[in-house]
C-alpha cells in the first residue's frame, strides 16, 4: 500500500456486471446503499453479451429460416429464388439488441445512483480493493463486498481456442459467416441449443459427447423428442465418444475421437465448438487477500444469505456452487442486496427452473420422476402430449408434452416438466405451482385460456387424477 | 440413509412432544444408543438408534408436537458413506466433458425437497422476518402447508418455551409458566397472558371433556371414622420398620374398595358405547391418581386384590416415586378398573371427581381431621374423614353406591372385618 493513498470511501462494492452484479447493485441504490459496480468489459456479463441473450437471438433467427421450409404445406409460396443467410447482418443485429439492452442497464444502475467502474478488481485486503484502469489505480475502502465474476467456458488443455477454427461459445456467436461443417465437443444444452441453430441455417453438424446420450443432466424421457429432430436435421450424434486431441489441418478441424463401439477415426470439420461446461471466474481477484476460501472446482461457498466464509463478503451467481444460470444469478444478487442492507432476504428455494432452447424446447422445475423416487416419495406422474392440443396442431408444433410428478401421499406437486414449443415460457407457471406449494388439483381445478399450450398443464394434472379431457385416461 | 419415524409407542397414541434430544447432527451412534426422548400421553419414552451410523439430519427441536409416522431423524448407516466416494469416483471417470454434467449433478444432490417445508414464499419471507425457523413448523394447511397463522403460533410457543429454559422438563415449564401467569394477571401493561394447550394438560383436558360429555356424573358423599383404623396401622407400625416399609392408609383403602367392588360388580365395569353392552370385570386394577409435577398422573396397581396389605404399600411407594420421576412405563398407567384420588393430604371437605373414563367410579379421599362427631348422643371427637364417589349413574342407581360406600366405611371402620374378609 503506497503511504498517503486516499482510498475511494463506499458501503458496497461489486465486482462483475452481469446479471447477478447489476441486479445487487440497482437493489442496493434502491435501499439507499452507497455503491460501486465494478466490470472489466461490458454491463450485462456474459448473459447479455456473450450468452443467453445472443444465443437465443441467433436460435431465434435459425428457427425463422427453418420455417420457411415449412411454409409450403400451409400454402405459403415463396419466390423460387433460394434463401439465404447473412450472418453479417445477423451480427449487426444483435449487436444493437444486446447494446439496448446494455444501454437499459446503465441508465439504471445511474438512476438508482450506483458508480460504475470500468476495470479489473481485485481485492487487497478484507475491506480494500483495487481497480486498474487503462494503467490507472484506485482503491476502494469499502463495508460490504458482493463478488459476482461469473465463470467463463472450461476449456481442456488438449485443445485450444483460436476463434477461427477452434471456438468457445463466446466465439461461436461472433462468426460473420455460417460454417459448412462444425464439429461440437460436448452434448450439454449449449452444444444442443447451438448445433441445432447451426443446423438449421444449413452447417453440418457433429456432437460428440462422452456420456451414452445428450443432455445427460436431463431426465431421459424429455430428451427423446430433441434427439430426433436433431437427427431429422442432419446432426450427426456421437455419444460414448471422447476426443484424444484435436489439430488444425490445411483449414480444417481434426479431432481425433474414440468410442467403443466405432473405435479410433478422425471428425474433419470447417469450425469446432468446445462447450463441455464452465468454471468459475475466481483465481485472479486476489481472495486469499480477503481471506475469502474457494473450494476444490473454484466454487466460493455460501450460506442462504450468500455470505462467504467472510461475513461481510458475499459470492453470487456462477461463482458459487449450483447450476451456472443467469436466473438464480439475479436471484442471489437481490438476495444479497437486502441481507446487505438489513432485509430478512435468503435463497431459501430448491426450485430452480431450467430451460433449454433445443427443438422442440426443454424446460423444468422440481424433481424428475427418478430424482423424486431416489428420494423416498412414492410418486403418480401425469402426462399430456402436445400433439392432442388445439392450438399446437393448428400452429404446426405438435411434438413434446407436458408432464407434472406428484407425491401421491398428498397430491403436493414435486416437479413439472415440458418438452414443446415454447415450454420456456410455460414453465412459469410451473415454478409458480411448485412455490405456492400447490396440489395437482390446483393445477387443474384452474381454468386455463383456450386454445394455448398451457392446457397441456391442465390435462397432465387431470391425467394424474384420472380424468383428462383429450386423452383416454388408463 | 435410514429414516426413523416417531413409533407408536403407547397405545394407539398420535402425536409426541419430542422432550430432549440426546444427540446431535453429526454425531456417530452405536446401535441401540439413545437419541431422543418422547413424551407421549403420559409417559416419557427414549427412543434408540435403530442402527449404527452418523445422525444425518434432526427435524424437530425440543418441544415440537410430532405425529406419529412422522420421520424425526435420518441415520446414514456405516456400511452407507461410501455412497458419496463412488459417486465422485464416477464423476471423475466422465472426465473432462461431463463438466457441466458435474455442476449439475452437484445441484440436484443438493435440493431438499425431502425435508421441505411447505410454505408459500411470502410465508418464508414472513417467517424469516419473525425470525422463526420455518422448518420447524407445523403446519395447519392442506397436506400439511404452514400458513401465515401457524407462524404466529409457533412463535408465541417458542417464546414461551425460550423463557423458562431453566426448567428441565417441558411440562413442569408449562406449570410454571402457568402459575406465573395467575399471578402476572393484572400486574403490568399486559392484562391476560395466552399459553397453548399442549402436552399433559391438553391431553388431561381431552380426557376429562371426553369423561364428562360421555358418563352422567353424580357424585355421592360420606364420612369416615377413622381411629381404630389408625390405631391398627399403628399397632403394625413396629413390624412394619422391621419390614422396612413406609404403611399408610391407602393400601388399606384399596384392599377394602377391592371387596367392596367385588360385591357390587357394576362399580368395576365400564360400557362399550359401540355394542351397548356393559363389560364386569373380573379383576381389580386399581389406579391411583397422583399429583405429581407434571400433571395429574395414574399409576395403576394391577390385580390388587391378590397382593397384601405390605405388598401394596411396597407398590404404591415405587409407582409414586417414579410417577414424580416421570419414568412410569405405558403400561403402569394404563388400564384401570377403578380409581382413587387421594387428595387427603392437601385439603378439603368434598369434591366431585371426574370419573377416569371408561370406568365406573372414581372415589376421592379428603383430608383427616379432628371433628366433633355425636355418638351415643354425645358429642365427641374422632378422626374423621370425608370421601366423595362419583359414578356413572347409567350403570349405577344411587341406592347400590350408597350400599357400596356403606361396605367400605364398615370395613375400614371396622379393620378386624377387613382382615376377615382379606383373601
Amino acid at each position: 500500500m503506497v503511504v498517503g493513498e486516499v482510498a475511494v470511501e463506499t458501503d458496497v462494492i461489486i465486482i462483475g456486471g452481469g446479471p447477478g452484479g447489476y441486479a445487487a447493485a440497482i437493489r442496493l441504490g434502491q435501499l439507499g446503499k452507497s455503491v460501486v459496480l465494478v466490470e472489466k468489459d461490458k454491463l450485462g456479463g456474459v448473459c447479455l453479451n456473450r450468452g443467453c441473450i445472443p444465443s437465443k437471438a441467433l436460435i431465434h433467427t435459425a428457427d425463422q429460416y427453418q420455417r420457411l421450409n415449412d411454409l409450403g404445406k400451409m400454402g405459403i409460396r415463396l419466390s423460387q429464388e433460394r434463401t439465404t443467410m447473412d450472418l453479417g447482418v445477423w451480427q449487426d443485429w444483435k449487436a444493437g439488441i444486446t447494446s439496448q439492452l446494455r444501454q437499459g442497464i446503465a441508465h439504471l444502475c445511474k438512476e438508482n445512483g450506483v458508480t460504475v467502474v470500468k476495470g479489473q478488481a481485485a481485492f487487497l485486503s478484507d475491506d480494500r480493493i483495487g481497480v486498474e484502469t487503462d494503467g490507472d489505480f484506485e482503491t476502494y475502502k469499502f463495508e460490504q463486498a458482493i463478488i459476482a465474476t461469473g465463470s467463463r467456458p472450461f476449456i481442456p488443455s488438449f485443445i485450444k481456442v483460436d476463434g477461427e477454427y477452434i471456438l468457445d461459445s463466446t466465439s461461436s456467436l461472433q462468426l460473420q459467416e455460417v460454417p459448412s461443417s462444425l464439429s461440437i465437443i460436448g452434448g450439454g444444452y449449449i452444444g444442443i441449443e447451438l448445433g441445432m441453430a447451426f443446423a438449421k441455417l444449413g452447417t453440418k453438424v457433429t456432437i460428440i459427447e462422452m456420456a451414452n446420450r445428450i443432455l445427460p443432466q436431463i431426465a431421459e424421457n424429455l430428451v427423446k423428442e430433441v434427439t430426433r429432430n436433431a437427427k431429422k436435421l442432419g446432426v450427426n450424434i456421437k455419444t460414448s465418444t471422447r476426443v484424444e486431441k484435436a489439430s488444425v489441418v490445411d483449414g480444417h478441424v481434426h479431432l481425433h475421437v474414440s468410442s467403443e463401439e466405432q473405435g479410433a477415426e478422425v471428425v474433419v470439420s470447417e469450425k469446432t465448438l468446445v462447450t463441455i461446461g464452465r468454471i468459475p471466474n475466481t483465481e485472479e481477484i486476489g481472495l486469499n487477500r480477503a481471506g475469502v476460501t474457494v473450494g476444490e472446482k473454484g466454487h466460493i461457498a455460501v450460506d442462504m444469505e450468500c455470505r462467504t466464509n467472510v461475513p461481510h463478503i458475499f459470492a453470487i451467481g456462477d461463482t458459487t456452487p449450483g447450476p451456472a444460470l443467469a436466473h438464480r444469478a439475479s436471484k442471489q444478487g437481490i438476495v444479497a442486496a437486502e441481507v446487505i442492507g438489513g432485509l430478512p432476504s435468503a435463497v431459501d428455494s430448491p426450485n430452480v427452473p431450467y430451460v433449454i432452447f433445443s427443438d422442440p424446447q426443454i424446460a423444468g422445475v422440481g424433481l424428475s420422476r427418478e430424482e423424486a423416487e431416489q428420494q423416498g416419495y412414492s410418486v403418480k406422474v401425469g402426462k399430456f402430449p402436445f400433439s392432442a392440443n388445439g392450438r399446437a396442431l393448428a400452429t404446426n408444433e405438435t411434438e413434446g408434452f407436458a408432464e407434472v410428478i406428484v407425491d401421491a401421499d398428498n397430491h403436493i406437486l414435486l416437479g413439472m416438466h415440458m418438452v414443446g414449443a415454447d415450454a420456456s415460457n410455460l414453465i412459469g407457471e410451473g415454478v409458480l405451482a411448485l412455490e405456492l406449494a400447490a396440489r395437482v388439483e390446483d393445477i387443474a381445478l384452474i381454468m386455463h385460456p383456450h386454445p394455448t399450450l398451457t392446457e397441456g398443464w391442465m390435462e397432465a394434472a387431470e391425467a394424474v387424477l384420472g380424468h383428462a379431457i383429450h386423452i383416454v385416461n388408463k | 440413509m435410514m429414516e426413523f419415524k416417531l413409533p407408536d409407542v403407547g397405545e394407539g397414541m398420535h402425536e409426541g412432544e419430542i422432550i430432549q434430544w440426546l444427540i446431535k447432527e453429526g454425531e456417530a451412534v452405536k446401535q441401540d444408543q439413545p437419541i431422543v426422548e418422547v413424551q407421549t400421553d403420559k409417559v416419557n419414552a427414549e427412543l434408540t438408534a435403530p442402527a449404527a451410523g452418523v445422525v444425518k439430519k434432526i427435524f424437530f427441536s425440543e418441544g415440537d408436537i410430532v405425529e406419529v409416522g412422522t420421520t424425526i431423524f435420518t441415520i446414514q448407516e456405516e456400511n452407507d458413506v461410501s455412497v458419496p466416494d463412488k459417486k465422485m469416483i464416477d464423476e471423475e471417470i466422465q472426465g473432462v466433458q461431463s463438466v457441466d454434467v458435474k455442476v449439475n449433478a452437484e445441484h440436484i444432490t443438493t435440493k431438499q425437497h425431502v425435508v421441505r417445508a411447505l410454505a408459500t414464499p411470502f410465508v418464508r419471507q414472513l417467517a424469516r422476518e419473525m425470525k422463526v425457523d420455518i422448518e420447524k413448523v407445523k403446519g395447519s394447511g392442506p397436506a400439511g402447508r404452514i400458513t401465515e397463522s401457524d407462524l404466529k403460533q409457533f412463535k408465541e410457543n417458542n417464546s414461551i418455551t425460550l423463557n423458562a429454559k431453566h426448567h428441565d422438563n417441558k411440562m413442569a415449564q408449562e406449570m410454571a409458566l402457568m402459575k406465573g401467569a395467575i399471578q402476572a394477571k393484572g400486574m403490568g401493561n399486559e392484562w391476560e397472558e395466552r399459553i397453548p394447550l399442549k402436552g399433559i394438560r391438553k391431553k388431561i383436558a381431552e380426557h376429562m371433556v371426553k369423561s364428562v360429555s360421555t358418563i352422567p356424573h353424580v357424585t355421592h358423599v360420606d364420612e369416615l371414622e377413622m381411629d381404630q383404623l389408625k390405631e391398627f396401622k399403628n399397632q403394625l407400625k413396629e413390624y412394619s420398620d422391621d419390614k422396612d416399609i413406609k404403611l399408610t392408609f391407602l393400601p388399606f383403602f384399596v384392599k377394602a374398595i377391592v371387596i367392596a367392588l367385588k360385591e357390587f360388580k357394576t362399580l368395576n365395569a365400564s360400557i362399550d358405547e359401540k355394542t351397548n353392552e356393559i363389560i364386569l370385570k373380573n379383576y381389580y386394577h386399581i389406579g391411583i391418581a397422583t399429583n405429581t409435577e407434571e400433571g395429574l398422573i395414574v399409576p395403576v396397581i394391577k390385580h390388587a386384590d391378590q397382593k397384601t396389605i405390605f405388598q401394596l404399600a411396597d407398590e404404591i411407594r415405587q409407582l409414586a416415586a417414579q410417577a414424580r420421576e416421570g419414568k412410569l412405563s405405558i403400561d403402569q398407567i394404563t388400564g384401570s378398573t377403578f380409581t382413587i384420588s387421594n387428595v387427603g393430604p392437601i385439603g378439603g371437605m368434598h369434591a366431585t371427581p371426574i370419573i377416569n373414563y371408561p370406568e365406573a367410579a372414581i372415589l376421592a379421599l379428603h383430608k383427616m381431621e379432628h371433628r366433633m362427631v355425636v355418638r351415643d348422643l354425645e358429642g365427641v371427637i374422632r378422626l374423621m374423614m370425608n370421601m366423595s364417589l362419583s359414578f356413572d349413574h347409567r350403570l349405577i342407581d344411587g341406592v347400590t353406591a350408597v350400599h357400596f360406600t356403606n361396605r367400605i366405611k364398615e370395613l375400614l371402620e371396622n379393620p378386624i372385618r377387613l382382615v376377615v374378609e382379606m383373601r
